[in-house]
C-alpha cells in the first residue's frame, strides 16, 4: 500500500500533513500520501475488504500490524473530520488493534454477519433516532 | 376500658336494684327512676365509646399491618439496591481513559462534518421509511446481483392483486406469470426468479395505463440498491490505491509520478514531434525545389552549350546540318522528358533560321 517496502521502519513516520498546510507534498501515481491513506483507512471499514487483505496473509504480518497502529492518527483531530465513513472506520480500525479480531477475519461467517449486522446498523440507528417519523 | 364499662354497669345495676327495692317497699322515687336512666343512657354512651375503641384498635392493627409489610418493602429494596451494587461493582465495566483527550471544535466545524458525511451515513428515505421488505431484502441479499433479482421477484407481490385485475381480460396476460401468479404449482423456484428477465411482456390491453409489474424493477432506479455504510468494492477498485497498483504492475516507481504530469509532458513531446515532422517536411520541399531549380539550371546549360556547338559546327557545314540537328533535338526530346521544352526553343531557331 502506501508504505513503501514492507519494513517496520515503514512505520515510524510522521502522519502526511492534511491538505491546506501548503507543504509541497511528494506524490505517489498522482496522489500525496495523505489521499491514499485517508482512501485506505475507509476502505477498512468494509469487512469484505479485510476478508481480502486476511486472505493475502497481510494482517499477520508484522510490518502491516505497525502500520495499522500507525493508521490510528485518523482517530485524532484535524485528521478525524476528514472521514466520511466514521462509524465503521473507526471502529474496524479499533478492532484490527486486537490479535484475535485479525485472526477472526478470516472467518466468512463473521464478516458475512459483520457485513448484515453494520448494513442494518447503517439503517437502524436512523430509525431509532427519529421513532416518530419512521 | 373494662373497668370503665363495669363501673357503669354497676352503676345502672345498683340504680336498678335501688329501684327495684324502692318498688318493692312500695315507695318509688321519681329520683331513682331518673338515676337509673341517667345510669343508662352512661352505659349506652360507654358501649359507644367501646366500640370506637374497638374500631381504633382494629386500625391500630391495620396500620401495625401496614408498617409491617412498608418495613418488609423497604428491607428489600435496600436488599436489593445492596445485591445491585455488589453487582454493578463487580461487573468488569469498560475501561475509558480517564483523562481522554478532549478537542475542540465549533459548532460551525460540527455542521459542515455532519453535511459531509450525510450522503455516506443516511441511508435513502426509501430504506428508512419504507415497508419491512424492503429491509428483508436489503439485508437478506448475499450481493448485488442475487439482491436485484430479489426484488424483481417480490415487488410485483404487493400490487399483485391490481395488475392481474387489470390484466385479466387477455389470456395471454394471465400465462405471462408474475411471480405471484405463477406461485407453487408453477414450473419452480428458478424460472421464478428469471421470469422477469425471460419471459415476453404481456400484450398492452386497450385500456392499460399502467406499467406492467415486471417493468417496474427495470424503471425504478433504485431497484437492487443497497445502502453500504463504508466503500464499497467499486469505490476501492476505482481510487488512487489502484491507480497505485496498476503503476507498480506496469514496473513505473509510483513515487514522484504524476499521471497529469505525465500527460502533460507526453503532449509536449506529441507537439514537438510533429513539429519536428513539419519542419522536415518543410525541408524536404525546400530541398526539392533546390534540386528542381540546380536541374533547370544545368538544363539551361547543356543548351546552352548544346546552341554553341551547333552555331559552331553550323559555320562549318553550313544550314543544311542544322536540319538534322533539329530533327535529333526533337526526337531526343521525347525520349528525355526534362528537355521537352527545349523543342520549342529549337522551333524558335528553326524560325530564326528560317
Amino acid at each position: 500500500m502506501a508504505s513503501d517496502p514492507m519494513s517496520v521502519n515503514s512505520s515510524a513516520r510522521e502522519p502526511p500533513a492534511p491538505p491546506g498546510s501548503g507543504a509541497d507534498e511528494p506524490k505517489y501515481g498522482g496522489y500525496t500520501r495523505f489521499e491514499l491513506e485517508l482512501e485506505f483507512v475507509q476502505a477498512l471499514g468494509n469487512p469484505l475488504y479485510l476478508n481480502h487483505l486476511a486472505s493475502r496473509k497481510l494482517l499477520s504480518n508484522p510490518a502491516f500490524i505497525a502500520y495499522l497502529d500507525y493508521l490510528q492518527y485518523w482517530s485524532r483531530p484535524p485528521y478525524l473530520k476528514y472521514i466520511t465513513y466514521p462509524g465503521p472506520t473507526l471502529k474496524n480500525l479499533e478492532l484490527l488493534q486486537q490479535e484475535k479480531f485479525r485472526q477472526d477475519i478470516i472467518s466468512p461467517d463473521l464478516v458475512e454477519r459483520l457485513r448484515v449486522e453494520g448494513m442494518k446498523a447503517g439503517i437502524d440507528w436512523h430509525r431509532e433516532s427519529f421513532p416518530s417519523t419512521a | 376500658m373494662d373497668k370503665y364499662l363495669d363501673s357503669r354497669f354497676e352503676r345502672v345495676e345498683k340504680a336498678l336494684a335501688t329501684f327495684i327495692d324502692s318498688i318493692a317497699k312500695y315507695n318509688p322515687s321519681e329520683k331513682l327512676a331518673e338515676d337509673l336512666v341517667a345510669a343508662d343512657r352512661e352505659l349506652a354512651a360507654g358501649l359507644k365509646e367501646l366500640e370506637r375503641h374497638q374500631n381504633n384498635h382494629a386500625r391500630i392493627l391495620q396500620l401495625r399491618q401496614e408498617t409491617a409489610s412498608l418495613d418488609q418493602q423497604t428491607k428489600d429494596i435496600i436488599g436489593g439496591l445492596w445485591n445491585m451494587r455488589k453487582e454493578v461493582k463487580s461487573t468488569p465495566a469498560t475501561q475509558y481513559p480517564a483523562t481522554g483527550p478532549k478537542y475542540q471544535f465549533t459548532t460551525h466545524e460540527l455542521l459542515n462534518y455532519a453535511k459531509r458525511i450525510s450522503r455516506t451515513t443516511l441511508p435513502p428515505a426509501h430504506l428508512l421509511y419504507n415497508s419491512e421488505p424492503s429491509e428483508s431484502q436489503q439485508v437478506g441479499g448475499q450481493g448485488g446481483q442475487p439482491m436485484e433479482v430479489d426484488s424483481a421477484a417480490q415487488t410485483p407481490m404487493p400490487g399483485g392483486g391490481g395488475g392481474t385485475a387489470t390484466a385479466a381480460g387477455t389470456p395471454a396476460a394471465s400465462a405471462a406469470p408474475t411471480p405471484a401468479a405463477s406461485g407453487p404449482s408453477g414450473p419452480g423456484p428458478v424460472t421464478t426468479t428469471t421470469a422477469p428477465f425471460s419471459q415476453p411482456p404481456p400484450p398492452p390491453s386497450a385500456n392499460q395505463t399502467a406499467l406492467p409489474e415486471d417493468f417496474k424493477p427495470h424503471i425504478n432506479l433504485l431497484t437492487g440498491y443497497q445502502f453500504h455504510p463504508w466503500p464499497t468494492e467499486d469505490k476501492v477498485r476505482m481510487g488512487g490505491m489502484a491507480a497505485y497498483q496498476s503503476l507498480v504492475s506496469r514496473a513505473v516507481d509510483p513515487k514522484g509520478y504524476d499521471p497529469e504530469e505525465e500527460e502533460r509532458r507526453k503532449k509536449e513531446e506529441e507537439e514537438a514531434r510533429k513539429e519536428a515532422e513539419e519542419r522536415a517536411i518543410r525541408e524536404r520541399e525546400e530541398e526539392e525545389r533546390r534540386m528542381r531549380e540546380e536541374r533547370e539550371r544545368m538544363a539551361r546549360e547543356r543548351e546552352r552549350a548544346r546552341r554553341e556547338e551547333a552555331e559552331r559546327s553550323g559555320s562549318i557545314s553550313g544550314p543544311a546540318a542544322g536540319a538534322p540537328a533539329a530533327a535529333a533535338s526533337s526526337a531526343g526530346g521525347g525520349g528525355r522528358s526534362q528537355f521537352t521544352f527545349l523543342d520549342g526553343m529549337d522551333d524558335d531557331d528553326d524560325d530564326d533560321e528560317d
